[in-house]
């Protein structure tokens, strides 16, 4: 408490698009945040409750830096979460540098940055695509088809991808680009089928994804070469609140990394999913989105707590020293990146739209947003350790 | 196209010649987070015994103010930098860019230094560097081959002389003996003399008959 005072006030912004290509992300970023915000004001114990001020892009990215302002300005925000695309992103970090805030940033990108106005609470690519194709080398193959959003999410995921698959000798069997909200996918299922590759990265966001992996199940049923078990596609960000908009039959099957994923083992997360059905309703699925939102407002809280004001330098060095006992596990903020360590999962996604957790890193990562620990030598001789144990497993099995 | 991979820079070693300060903090946290180790120097160069080790430079980049450098602050000839060598500029004055230019720097960061800009500026410097020591050494061998021109004019004619040969048969011979010792036919030409050239037609000779004898 200060001193005994009053709680004091602390106006938080929250800038997400919740409705266009990624409402559906938005969506369960601001339901999640809301929903910590709800419960910290509702705690009279708590020093501090936060006044929300939400602002709605709309998926239009010229909105973002003029809202953003205004929460700054206007509405004295020192604390502002938001923005889901690295577009969006960087269009309201001169802003957040100019006026000194700190950007709360709660999506898993494409990395190659670290601006110290920034906390990075989602994944960097040695937390998504990096454990994500170790397993896809080790247990379906090297031969790729790369396919995504044309932006810069899209390309620089499968960027790195190309220089993994390069660093194991594997192929690089077609890598095809969407204009965002693009349905016309028919052309890359038809190179797909002619390519056979062993697996098939997806980095298409919102309707296009949807409609890749509809399509690819409709050429499962007439080629039964491509099947989600067999020739799985893979994702770096597709989550619970995707599943839905695909359905079932079509999903069933298919692989996603995330930090979190609802059927998640662990006592916090049985109580958060206690706390989402009596929040909302005993259907609302919950997503690492939903659980980003939820966990950011609980850091941001517990950080400008410590530091007894919502002065940036005051709660960056509450929040370095903490640990965050959160449904994801456990969490920190490195002081060095401004990146949270995280532990990826890699789900596949079952008949009743959940993923089923099926791998999971050992301890939890330490972000590595330049890959400066990244060697292709060390990569693969990793990957030819992993083929060893992977083969004697299976043998075990058959014994 | 050949392959892009991911710049690393960790382990390499980075001068920055400026007054240190906040923004100079700033550089230095977002070049160790790259894995960089850095030195920072001002108002002259480090001390050679410091920095040199068998004759070069222990550092692989050099940020350099280019607000306030001057001629004489670097230990080598003018625009002859022996590592990639970028500007931090505050001023835009045409005089203090003109000085950078002197200077051959490959790349710039403007003042205040933000966390944005710092791995470009690294990834631009070092490509651009290397692009710049290739062409000096691709210029530097086209140079020898014209400088070398009046040599190659007197070893074939001298040649012609002595054997009695065409030009093109005394140039075929020249340009088959560099060939056969490593050499280019230029750096063959300036070591010519008589002795040479009586082995050179021998050897000919020699070769037509066995030729001849097939």
């Amino acid at each position: 408490m200060f001193g005994g005072m009053m709680r004091k006030e602390i106006p938080l912004g929250l800038l997400y698009s919740v409705t266009g290509t990624y409402g559906a992300i938005g969506r369960d970023l601001l339901d999640g945040a809301l929903m910590a915000i709800d419960e910290i004001n509702e705690d009279e114990s708590n020093s501090i409750s936060f006044k929300t001020i939400i602002g709605d892009p709309g998926g239009n990215i010229d909105e973002y830096h003029r809202m953003c302002e205004d929460m700054l300005r206007r509405d004295k925000c020192k604390q502002i979460m938001g923005t889901i695309t690295s577009i969006g992103r960087k269009e309201v970090t001169p802003i957040i540098e100019k006026y000194d805030a700190l950007l709360w940033y709660t999506s898993p990108y494409e990395g190659f940055e670290v601006c110290e106005n920034i906390i990075y609470t989602g994944a960097a690519p040695n937390q998504h695509i990096l454990p994500l194709f170790e397993h896809m080398f080790t247990h379906f193959g090297k031969n790729t088809y790369l396919v995504g959003s044309n932006y810069v999410w899209g390309w620089e995921v499968n960027r790195i991808a190309r220089e993994l698959i390069a660093a194991v000798d594997g192929e690089v069997q077609g890598e095809k680009y969407l204009p965002l909200d693009d349905v016309d996918v028919e052309r890359i299922i038809d190179e797909i089928e002619r390519k056979k590759p062993d697996f098939i990265l997806n980095n298409l966001v919102g309707n296009s994804s949807y409609a890749f992996i509809r399509a690819y199940y409709e050429l499962g049923k007439r080629n039964s070469d491509f099947l989600a078990k067999t020739r799985p596609i893979v994702s770096c960000d597709l989550t619970e609140c995707d599943l839905k908009h695909i359905g079932a039959e079509a999903a069933d099957g298919h692989l996603s990394t995330a930090v979190y994923f609802e059927k998640l083992n662990n006592d916090l997360n049985q109580t958060f999913r206690n706390k989402v059905t009596k929040y909302f309703d005993k259907n609302r699925s919950i997503s690492s989105f939903l659980v980003s939102g939820y966990e950011t407002v609980h850091m941001i809280s517990k950080s400008i707590s410590i530091a007894q004001t919502d002065e940036i330098n005051a709660v960056m060095d509450a929040l370095y020293v903490c640990e965050f006992e959160t449904a994801m596990g456990r969490m920190k903020i490195d002081s060095n990146t401004n990146h949270a360590c995280l532990t990826p999962l890699l789900g596949r996604i079952n008949s009743n739209l959940e993923f089923d957790i099926i791998d999971a890193s050992k301890h939890p990562i330490v972000a590595d947003p330049y890959l400066i620990n990244f060697s292709a030598e060390q990569f693969s001789r990793r990957i030819v350790t992993l083929e060893r144990q992977a083969a004697n497993d299976y043998l075990k099995v058959i014994k | 196209m050949t392959r892009f991979y991911t710049p690393n820079f960790n382990g390499k070693r980075a001068l920055i010649l400026h007054r240190n300060g906040e923004s100079m903090k700033r550089l230095t946290r977002q070049l160790e987070r790259l894995g960089m180790e850095v030195t920072i120097c001002w108002p002259e160069f480090p001390k050679s015994d410091d920095v040199y080790q068998n004759g070069k430079l222990i550092f692989d980049i050099i940020f350099v103010d280019a607000d306030n450098g001057y001629d004489d602050l670097f230990p080598w000839l003018l625009g002859a930098p022996p590592v990639p060598l970028i500007a931090l500029l505050g001023s835009e004055l045409p005089g203090r860019l003109e000085w950078a230019m002197s200077q051959n720097i490959v790349s710039h960061i403007s003042k205040p230094i933000q966390s944005s800009g710092v791995f470009s500026a690294l990834v631009f410097a070092v490509s651009n560097f290397e692009k710049m020591k290739s062409e000096q050494l691709h210029l530097e061998s086209l140079e020898m081959v014209v400088n070398s021109r009046p040599a190659v004019l007197r070893g074939v004619s001298a040649l012609m002389k002595h054997g009695d040969l065409s030009e093109s048969q005394a140039f075929a011979l020249i340009r088959k003996a560099a060939m056969d010792n490593r050499t280019s036919i230029e750096k063959y030409c300036l070591a010519l003399n008589a002795d040479i050239f009586d082995k050179l037609l021998i050897n000919s000779a020699n070769f037509k008959n066995s030729k001849k004898a097939n």
